[in-house]
């Protein structure tokens, strides 16, 4: 029979482990708070209509006899091949979708830990600061995951499930792992660039606001530059178009801007050397003891 | 020994924090004390591994603290200073998070932390949201943090700062059973010192990043000084000058008491001598209980 025992301090019995995976809790708890937010599991779910919208275009594809009277002759107008999973996965709505659920989900992750004094506590664990940015790094790439990976798989899937034979799978055997290659580069970059900005500030609604404008006007510097200097290599500027370009040349496809792809990577690298210069100088338990 | 170091030095770029610092501290509640600047912060950082040691070394628990940091901060609890807290988690989560964070399996962590809870004091307000806390409670949530892994040793960072006295007391109250019944050492650092002569038989105090001095508080009180409380009639300015001259350290309370720091070395007839020389009378003459406040006054030079 367990013992009863009064209300008070009691030893602990047991034995402190040392998982390698002390990321872990950081991540989980990152997850569940992003879904306590009032809307949020509402954006979350709005989400994967652009997928839904995607898995209609391969069952037409799979039926065009039946769709014919829509498709008005053109039977090329939904052509299920890299290049379609391609736009999914770059599509700006799609794109748009995955910062809104970054800025709604993910804003706080560095900015609310900086802006309460936390960070001292977390490292008064033993936690090293790559466990700490790991457990932070993969929240926002879950949520990136979730919202290309995961769909991109199931789109694979279900064309194959609607045209009842591997012949595609055969067609394209490095489709699935061009998929997850593009997701990851995406929840990397994503998870980068969210850190980074995260870290920049205390007051987690700027960084909600400077996540979204960042994204959104970098694209429209890119019109504006590409108006006056006439030249492709002002979609440099632009996130979208970097990751665009990125996601083509995995795909295997002809990339949008007449830049080479090297660029492009490049900018999206140096945007992740830069959030690990910021995170390593930003992130640390001792700056907040004064 | 629960603490030792050994000629512990660091500087931030030019300016040393610590100068070469050496000391042991045994078992029971100890206080560290030190006006600001005198490098208490940093020695609590490298202690607890955020800072890594330009010179000396040492030892937490008897983990390096060079080599070992994991293991130290996982037999340590850090109560901060500044309120800390994460947003939008209620008590129990916060707390069982922490737990688990140091090590502990997550079902663990969360009976854990509801056990600790209560310990503190906020079983009823467990569930609400740290955003809506007071100022008393974020300190026993704090406390709550440091405890949840039942660590060897607590370093406890201005823990009645920012409390009504309801809640200094309370919180006091706290700190003595964990260090007096709950076999936990306990290293309070605080700039109230009757917090720590209330709870600490012992005190490290450090003056410009060197310790000034280290011990028992009562052994401190018989060895380091004698302080006596005077009045005098006639010739105080003169008097004042003569002490001083001798080596003593004379301060002047509002009711006109004088209080004389001596040497531990210094006969007391010297304080008769020096009236003399200054033509004053010596109306009242009593040999002080010296107070930490005191003993703090004469070591670091600063009231």
């Amino acid at each position: 029979m367990a013992t009863v025992r009064q209300k008070g301090y009691y030893h602990w019995d047991g034995r402190l482990a040392e998982s390698r995976f002390r990321w872990w809790p950081i991540t989980r708890t990152g997850i569940k708070l992003a879904f306590r937010k009032k809307g949020f599991r509402f954006l979350f779910a709005a989400s994967f209509l652009p997928a839904v919208g995607f898995l209609t275009a391969i069952y037409v594809s799979e039926r065009l006899e039946d769709f014919k009277f829509m498709m008005r002759g053109s039977d090329r107008l939904i052509k299920i091949d890299p290049g379609f999973f391609n736009t999914y996965l770059t599509n700006s709505s799609v794109l748009f979708l995955v910062i809104m659920v970054i800025v709604f989900g993910c804003a706080g992750l560095i900015a609310d830990d900086l802006k309460h004094n936390s960070l001292q506590i977390y490292f008064a664990r033993p936690l090293r600061k790559k466990d700490y940015l790991l457990g932070k790094t993969a929240v926002v790439a879950f949520f990136v995951l979730v919202l290309t990976f995961i769909p991109g798989l199931l789109l694979f899937l279900f064309k194959l499930v609607f045209a009842g034979s591997f012949r595609f799978f055969l067609d394209y055997p490095w489709l699935v792992p061009e998929i997850a290659l593009d997701s990851i580069v995406l929840a990397v970059f994503f998870a980068c660039y969210t850190l980074l900005l995260s870290a920049s500030s205390k007051n987690s609604r700027y960084v909600m606001i400077l996540i979204f404008t960042v994204y959104l006007f970098s694209y429209i510097l890119y019109v504006i530059l590409h108006s006056i200097f006439r030249t492709p290599y002002t979609a440099l500027v632009s996130v979208l178009a970097d990751i665009q370009q990125v996601s083509a040349f995995i795909f295997g496809q002809k990339p949008p801007h007449a830049v080479p792809v090297f660029w492009s990577f490049l900018v999206l690298a140096a945007v992740c050397g830069l959030a690990a210069f910021v995170l390593k100088k930003k992130v640390r338990g001792v700056e907040v003891i004064r | 020994m629960s603490i030792e170091v050994r000629d512990l030095r660091f500087s931030y770029g030019k300016v040393p924090a610590l100068a070469g610092v050496t000391f042991r501290l045994g078992e029971g509640a100890v206080g560290l004390l030190g006006p600001n600047g005198a490098g208490k912060s940093t020695l609590l950082r490298i202690l607890l591994g955020f800072l890594n040691p330009q010179g000396g070394e040492g030892t937490v628990l008897g983990y390096d603290i060079r080599r070992e940091q994991p293991a130290i901060r996982r037999s340590v609890g850090y109560m901060p200073e500044d309120d800390c807290f994460v947003a939008g988690m209620d008590a129990v989560t916060f707390t069982s998070y922490f737990g688990e964070l140091s090590g502990m399996p997550s079902q663990e962590a969360m009976k854990r932390a509801h056990e600790v809870l209560f310990y503190v004091g906020l079983e009823e307000s467990r569930y609400r949201l740290l955003d809506t806390y007071s100022a008393g409670m974020k300190q026993r949530l704090k406390m709550a943090q440091a405890l949840v892994h039942d660590p060897k040793l607590l370093f406890l960072d201005e823990p009645t700062s920012n409390l009504d006295p309801q809640g200094r007391t309370d919180m006091l109250e706290l700190i003595r059973d964990i260090a007096s019944h709950k076999d936990i050492q306990v290293l309070i650092s605080s700039h109230i010192l009757a917090d720590i002569e209330t709870l600490c038989s012992s005190v490290l105090i450090l003056n410009r990043g060197a310790v000034a001095a280290q011990g028992r508080i009562d052994d401190l009180r018989a060895t380091n000084l004698s302080l006596y409380e005077l009045r005098v009639k006639g010739g105080e300015e003169a008097f004042r000058g003569e002490l001083e001259a001798v080596g003593c350290r004379v301060d002047e309370t509002e009711d006109r008491l004088i209080k004389v720091y001596m040497p531990a070395d210094m006969s007391r007839m010297e304080i008769f001598r020096a009236a003399s020389r200054a033509g004053a009378q010596v109306r009242y003459f009593i040999k002080s209980r010296t107070s930490l406040e005191d003993l703090f006054a004469e070591l670091v030079g600063v009231d």
